[in-house]
């Protein structure tokens, strides 16, 4: 008896591994022509743009819904539901001109009253867009398909904020019947409308088929497939179960020139990294301690070993790809002689011990620990405390830290990418930096809407920002991808985020 | 009946020690990018104002009229993620347990019967490289194995099993063998000391000498007797891998319950992980008492309370 079972069992087992192996090209129909899979290296939180504070949230909002203009490759601001755009000689007033005959994926019309819908929702204290629309002062429909945004003074990053969650249009009917619960089904006017997920596993969108651009999208389904590991994710892209990944592992970059299957995407991101200074507390009230540490750091060093390809040394809050960026800002080769002046000024002759606290992640150990060695010569001596991301947040916004290790994921603008952690009242100074002359060119910046001008601004607030030293600059990680090469149309678009409208597959 | 008490007091540990954590729920749900008024609007709305013991109340009078309450990230119902995530993880640790058992119960015997032979050795050695072998090394040798050089099954793709039974299987066999093995090793090695124990007995050479068949002595009277500590065993063994697969469940991309508990963990989602954890609670109160049947099935006299040899 008891040997039959056995048998069954293995026989059972054995069958179900034949049958998976017969089975495994249509497996949730994932190799299919017409469906474009791409991997999240998290899952997306919340599928409500007003809400999602998460970067993967982004992703997937690229393909659900449209924003009223958008980033071309270069990073220009070109229309995408606001066709036309005026903008009146004080800079303050902006007049939008809809498209016209767009619908949003539950049937109802895109129209001026939705813009206003979509702003008001936005500026509601309890959304998360609030803090970038705050200088809105009030939104009028001037007929169905004419929208006026007040501003309350000039802001030159407005139309860059537009391109990214804050002016995405969600629909007004679909808010009003599900409430809270819309993150569970968004409704937006983009190429895919949203089909089903599976937590922590699938997000499924199939393709709109009424979006008003002509003969897009070119497949019939996306699916992003949560996939943590990017060592793992890089499997799935040989074995074809994943086209896009959204990561890549950094020491794979160089074995992969010259795959037939995979191609790699490899750009700057928008973003920074380094960490902040708590100038409210000793050590680093003392301005010769920061400028010691900032002295002895190796940005270069630290770039190579940890990242390899996939990371560029960075000594300000700008990437080469903003008009903003500086390449003559360099800083100076670290100097153990000049930092101990540095220590000796501040009364503090023998060194100082700080604590850093760093993220749990490899790479952000393998930093915390460069930093730690590149201190030692001098006497500086760090505490590395691996602290996880919910902590660390609340810490640095409690002040209850030396020196914190948090950066910043990027947006296209310059000024997004530097007041609100620079500014004394900025919602993310964590070191409580506070100089009445960074605070005035920091506005005078934001209400600059010449380009050149207005970098000329940025270079004056970074010399005095390297003089003061509230955050230390350290690297840039790069946005990379792996590609299947059967993908056709990808475009990389500075902000990093996937479009998946033209993307089609061999 | 200590089950209820020890349920109850699960939950309040859970409850003391995830609001022991730092980092404040409203400041992690919203980001780096909230306002203040955003941060304590949120708070005012999940209730993060009220005292603690009216918190744990609120939620435990919840409890008790069947409603586990809402995710504070997303406002699912919590009753609702746990029946999507469960099933994927019954599924891997029922199939762990099946090749776990199917390897280790011949294979713990055969090194059993024969010990220091070359069987026991290859047995032993193959135990001590399943437990020192990392769950996700393995996974990831199986994924280049199978799906990427061969292409038998996908490397990720989770289906229901009732949307796409054979594409469920496909996708579930990798993760499955690849938790498996390693169970089989702890297993083995339990299956292994324990008839091995059985065979000194006295009963052994009795039956020996009333000329039964070497197969008969052992899978009669020996195993039997060796099969007490392996249940108990398996036991722990299964109610382990029901939170504790976290590693599988994210190479194989596998929406499981011990991913669910470690997300909202990171998420500071306490109603979430409240509700996670009062369930699996409950399931290891349900497994401790199948294995105290199964003893009862495999060694009667445990019921008269009688110490077993």
């Amino acid at each position: 008896m008891k040997k039959s079972w056995l048998i069954a069992f293995i026989l059972l087992l054995g069958s179900s591994l034949l049958l998976g192996g017969c089975n495994g090209q249509q497996a949730g129909t994932d190799r299919d022509e017409d469906t474009i899979n791409i991997s999240l290296n998290a899952d997306p939180p919340k599928l409500d743009p007003a809400y999602s504070s998460a970067l993967v949230d982004r992703m997937v909002f690229q393909s659900i819904f449209d924003k009223l203009v958008d980033l071309d490759q270069h990073g220009n601001i070109v229309p995408m539901l606001a066709e036309k755009r005026e903008i009146s000689p004080d800079d303050k007033t902006f007049i939008f001109h809809l498209r016209k005959g767009v619908k949003f994926q539950d049937g109802t019309d895109f129209n001026a009253e939705a813009v206003k819908f979509n702003f008001a929702r936005y500026m509601q204290p309890d959304s998360v867009r609030r803090n970038e629309l705050k200088l809105v002062d009030h939104v009028t429909a001037l007929d169905p398909y004419t929208v006026k945004v007040q501003l309350k003074q000039p802001f030159a990053p407005f139309l860059a904020v537009l391109t990214d969650r804050a002016g995405m249009m969600v629909s007004p009917a679909a808010v009003q019947k599900e409430g809270k619960n819309f993150m569970n089904h968004p409704v937006g006017t983009g190429p895919f409308l949203y089909k089903s997920r599976i937590k922590g596993s699938t997000i499924v969108l199939e393709k709109n088929p009424h979006y008003w651009r002509k003969g897009l999208p070119k497949v019939n389904r996306v699916v992003y497939k949560v996939i943590v590991d990017p060592n793992v994710a890089l499997m799935n892209l040989r074995s074809g179960d994943v086209d896009i990944t959204n990561k890549f592992p950094p020491r794979e970059i160089g074995r992969i020139i010259n795959d037939a299957q995979v191609r790699v995407i490899n750009h700057e991101s928008e973003g920074y990294q380094g960490f902040h200074l708590n100038m409210a507390k000793p050590p680093f009230n003392k301005k010769e301690l920061r400028q010691a540490v900032d002295l002895l750091i190796n940005r270069e060093a630290i770039a190579k070993v940890v990242f390899g390809p996939a990371g560029s040394p960075a000594y300000s809050p700008f990437v080469p790809s903003h008009f903003a960026y500086n390449p003559d800002d360099r800083p100076e080769t670290p100097n153990v002689k000049k930092a101990k002046e540095l220590l000796e000024k501040a009364g503090m002759k023998n060194g100082f011990t700080f604590t850093l606290k760093i993220p749990t992640t490899p790479a952000g150990q393998q930093v915390g620990q460069m930093i730690q060695n590149m201190l030692r010569p001098a006497g500086i001596h760090v505490q590395l405390e691996k602290v996880e991301f919910g902590t660390m947040i609340e810490q640095a916004e409690t002040g209850n830290m030396q020196a914190v290790a948090l950066g910043w994921s990027g947006r296209p603008d310059p000024d997004l990418n530097i007041y609100d952690f620079l500014a004394s009242t900025g919602s993310q100074n964590y070191s409580h930096y506070s100089n009445p002359q960074v605070d005035r060119l920091l506005i005078d910046a934001r209400r600059e809407m010449d380009q050149s001008k207005r970098k000329a601004i940025y270079d004056r607030i970074m010399k005095i920002v390297h003089e003061d030293v509230p955050y230390v600059y350290l690297y840039n990680e790069h946005d990379v991808s792996g590609l299947s090469k059967n993908v056709q149309g990808f475009q990389y678009i500075p902000d990093g985020l996937i479009r998946t409208a033209e993307l089609s597959k061999k | 009946m200590l089950a209820i008490p020890v349920v109850f007091l699960v939950t309040l540990m859970v409850f003391s020690l995830m609001h022991m954590l730092p980092g404040d729920p409203a400041t992690v749900i919203l980001g780096q990018e909230a306002t203040p008024e955003a941060v304590a609007a949120l708070r005012a709305e999940l209730g993060l104002n009220k005292p603690l013991p009216v918190q744990y109340f609120d939620w435990l009078s919840g409890v008790l009229h069947g409603n586990l309450g809402n995710s504070l990230v997303d406002h699912t119902p919590v009753a609702q993620l746990i029946m999507e995530r469960l099933p994927a993880t019954i599924e891997l640790t029922l199939g762990t347990f099946i090749v776990a058992t199917l390897i280790a119960v011949p294979a713990g015997i055969l090194s059993a019967v024969r010990p220091r032979s070359l069987t026991d050795y290859s047995g032993t050695l193959f135990a001590l490289c399943g437990m020192s072998v990392p769950h996700f090394w393995l996974g990831m040798m199986l994924i280049i194995l199978f799906a990427v050089k061969l292409g038998w099954v996908p490397a990720s793709g989770y289906v229901p099993f009732f949307d796409d039974p054979l594409g469920n299987l496909s996708a579930m066999i990798l993760p499955i063998i690849a938790t498996g093995l390693r169970e089989s090793a702890v297993l083995m090695r339990m299956m292994r000391s324990s008839l091995l124990e059985a065979l000194q007995a006295d009963y052994i050479r009795t039956a020996y000498a009333k000329g039964l068949k070497e197969r008969l002595v052992i899978l009669r009277h020996a195993l039997k007797n060796a099969l007490v500590p392996v249940v108990t065993t398996s036991g722990l063994v299964v109610a382990g891998l029901l939170g504790g697969l976290v590693i599988t469940e994210s190479i194989f991309s596998i929406p499981g319950f011990g991913k669910l508990i470690v997300d909202s963990i990171f998420n500071r989602d306490f109603v979430t992980v409240q509700g996670a954890v009062l369930v699996s609670a409950l399931l290891i109160v349900l497994i401790n008492l199948l294995v105290d049947i199964l003893h009862f099935i495999i060694d009667p006299r445990i019921k008269s309370g009688k110490e077993v040899g």
